[in-house]
């Protein structure tokens, strides 16, 4: 597989925080990679980065071979990189049809098949029978299925899920999974997904990155990662 | 093409597809109606109805300015009168310019709408690129209105000061065709109609748009719109210049109906005003904004002539019932009652 996204020395400093201290990380097209770590350890940083919202202190970052550290966040959205927030982000006064309208309209101001789009998120985010409900009306897991769908809608490459279960009954965190699997099989979209949810990154079976104090600790299967000392000690132990 | 475009274009046709757009929505046929009426009116009742409407017209062509900011993109500027009333006075001069080859009214207005658009497109370009927002905005525009007022009576060789400008009534010129003078008031009467029937069908059409809908992106979470990589300070600062353009011009319409222009034209009373009829009509449909320019300031005309002590107070207190008990204003309360009820949460 080729990659698609590479960080080299990625650091940010917040004053006196250093919240990611030098981080190398690479992902390749189409592959699912999970980031996990305690309270503190810099992942939402790390995404924040990727996604432009934050600008990194030092260090690159290489999309598709472009370097992309300085580029604004509406110019790595128009590249593919789009971003899920902790909190799900959504148009609470717009029904779910209307949001992924936004969504395909984002991307592609004069799309003709706007309504196929939309048709066909709907469907994978499971959401076409709430297709007329204001998506304030919605429960917390179905609002974050239906920002998971206003990315595919704005034509997504890589996905930046930071926390995409937080808040979900044991019922829609396994659907969650199931979609995300879904999605990087069926879409050929690449995906990175921050949670703190063992037995969803269990299900996802994908690579697994774990940071710690701002920096790489270790990278590995589940099963590796599981057997790891020092992510015992720091992150699984601790639970 | 990215395969993720590729997939989501593919759909088997046994999807339930959203449903397609109508061409006319309840807003739209109830504007066409309320021009239509509008239209009638001289041939039942001519006199002072047909002189004055047109003025109430133009204020609700200039409410309608605010109603796409304020409605649209949930900007709210206080600077409305600011283009108004240099739309007055550009008309204004220009029809003073009686030695131009021509029309000098075509002139006006042409400069009204330039002038306008690109102004606001200037402050709107500095003010949304900077992130500015919310209050910051209110009282940046709130500033223009009292900069345009005080430069109306600094400058009054040009402006003619506290004591104002006369305007001459314009006229329709159409080259070896001839002229139709609007000295009378049905033709203007008519020819403001239009203008603003005009207005209103171009903010509907645009509400429809891609343009009008990511506008609704921008007041609903513009955070989230950013996100998906909308330039969200290139659309605000659209809005803003195309709501300057269409302020200005009926600015300059009314200073050619009303012959007079003065500095308090461009005031924060009347600012304040402005902001009073989008409240009362319904901020979040341009017919409730056009209405309420239009019969609020019918309204405030004539609680002024049976209470001039206090007319005021009345307009402040019918506006603070609305702001408590009708939010949406009076359209919004009247498209609540009629509107169907959206679907209960599928959980």
């Amino acid at each position: 597989m080729t990659e698609i996204l590479r960080t080299e020395q990625l650091t940010k400093r917040f004053q006196g925080l250093l919240a990611n201290d030098g981080i190398d990380f690479a992902l390749a097209s189409g592959e699912l990679r999970c980031v996990i770590g305690p309270n503190g350890a810099g992942k939402t940083t790390f995404i924040s980065m990727i996604s432009g919202h934050l600008p990194a202190t030092a260090g690159s970052i290489w999309y598709r071979g472009e370097r992309i550290t300085e580029l604004p966040v509406t110019a790595r959205v128009r590249r593919g990189i789009v971003r899920k927030f902790q909190t799900p982000s959504v148009f609470d006064n717009l029904t779910v049809q209307e949001n992924v309208e936004l969504g395909v309209l984002a991307s592609a101001r004069r799309a003709r098949d706007v309504r196929a789009r939309i048709a066909r998120v709907l469907e994978l985010v499971r959401l076409e029978e709430a297709a007329e409900t204001l998506a304030v009306n919605l429960s917390h897991g179905q609002r974050q299925w239906l920002e998971i769908g206003l990315l595919l809608a704005n034509n997504a490459e890589l996905l930046l899920l930071d926390e995409p279960t937080a808040g979900m009954t044991v019922e829609e965190t396994a659907a969650t999974g199931a979609l995300v699997r879904q999605l990087i099989g069926e879409l050929d979209v690449a995906a990175i997904i921050i949670e703190h949810d063992i037995n969803f990154i269990r299900s996802l079976r994908a690579p697994i990155t774990v940071l710690h104090l701002g920096r790489v600790l270790v990278e590995g299967s589940f099963d590796e990662i599981e057997r790891n000392q020092e992510v015992r000690e720091v992150y699984l132990g601790a639970e | 093409m990215r395969l993720t475009r590729v997939r989501l274009d593919q759909t088997d046709g046994t999807l339930r597809q959203p449903g397609r757009p109508r061409l006319l929505d309840g807003e739209a046929i109830a504007g066409t109606g309320v021009f239509l009426m509008l239209a009638a009116l001289p041939a039942v009742a001519g006199g002072y109805p047909v002189y004055i409407l047109p003025q109430y017209m133009l204020f609700g062509m200039l409410a309608l300015s605010l109603g796409l900011l304020w409605g649209f993109v949930g900007v709210v500027s206080f600077g409305q009168a600011a283009f108004f009333a240099l739309g007055a006075y550009t008309m204004g001069l220009a029809m003073q310019q009686t030695a131009s080859p021509i029309n000098p009214a075509y002139l006006g207005l042409a400069a009204s709408l330039a002038l306008g658009g690109a102004l606001a497109g200037v402050i709107g370009y500095f003010l949304f690129s900077a992130g500015v927002r919310g209050a910051y905005f209110v009282i940046v525009t709130l500033a223009l209105s009292i900069i345009v007022e005080q430069l109306a009576v600094s400058q009054s060789q040009i402006t003619g000061g506290w004591n104002g400008m006369f305007i001459d009534r314009m006229s329709l010129t159409f080259g070896p065709l001839g002229e139709v003078s609007l000295y009378d008031d049905a033709p203007i009467y008519y020819v403001v109609l239009a203008v603003v029937a005009a207005t209103f069908a171009l903010l509907k059409w645009l509400s429809r748009a891609t343009f009008g809908k990511l506008l609704v992106g921008i007041r609903e979470n513009e955070d989230r719109l950013i996100a998906l990589g909308v330039r969200t300070a290139l659309y605000k600062t659209s809005a803003f210049a195309l709501s300057g353009a269409i302020a200005c011009l009926a600015g300059a319409f009314y200073g050619t109906h009303a012959n007079f222009v003065a500095p308090s034209l461009a005031g924060v009373l009347f600012s304040t005003e402005v902001v009073v009829w989008v409240a009362i009509g319904g901020r979040g449909y341009l017919l409730g904004a056009f209405l309420g320019g239009v019969l609020v300031a019918s309204l405030a005309n004539y609680l002024s002539a049976i209470i001039p002590r206090y007319w005021q107070l009345a307009l402040g207190v019918i506006f603070v019932l609305v702001i408590v008990f009708l939010k949406g204003g009076i359209a919004g309360a009247i498209a609540k009652l009629l509107a169907p009820r959206r679907r209960s949460p599928a959980r």
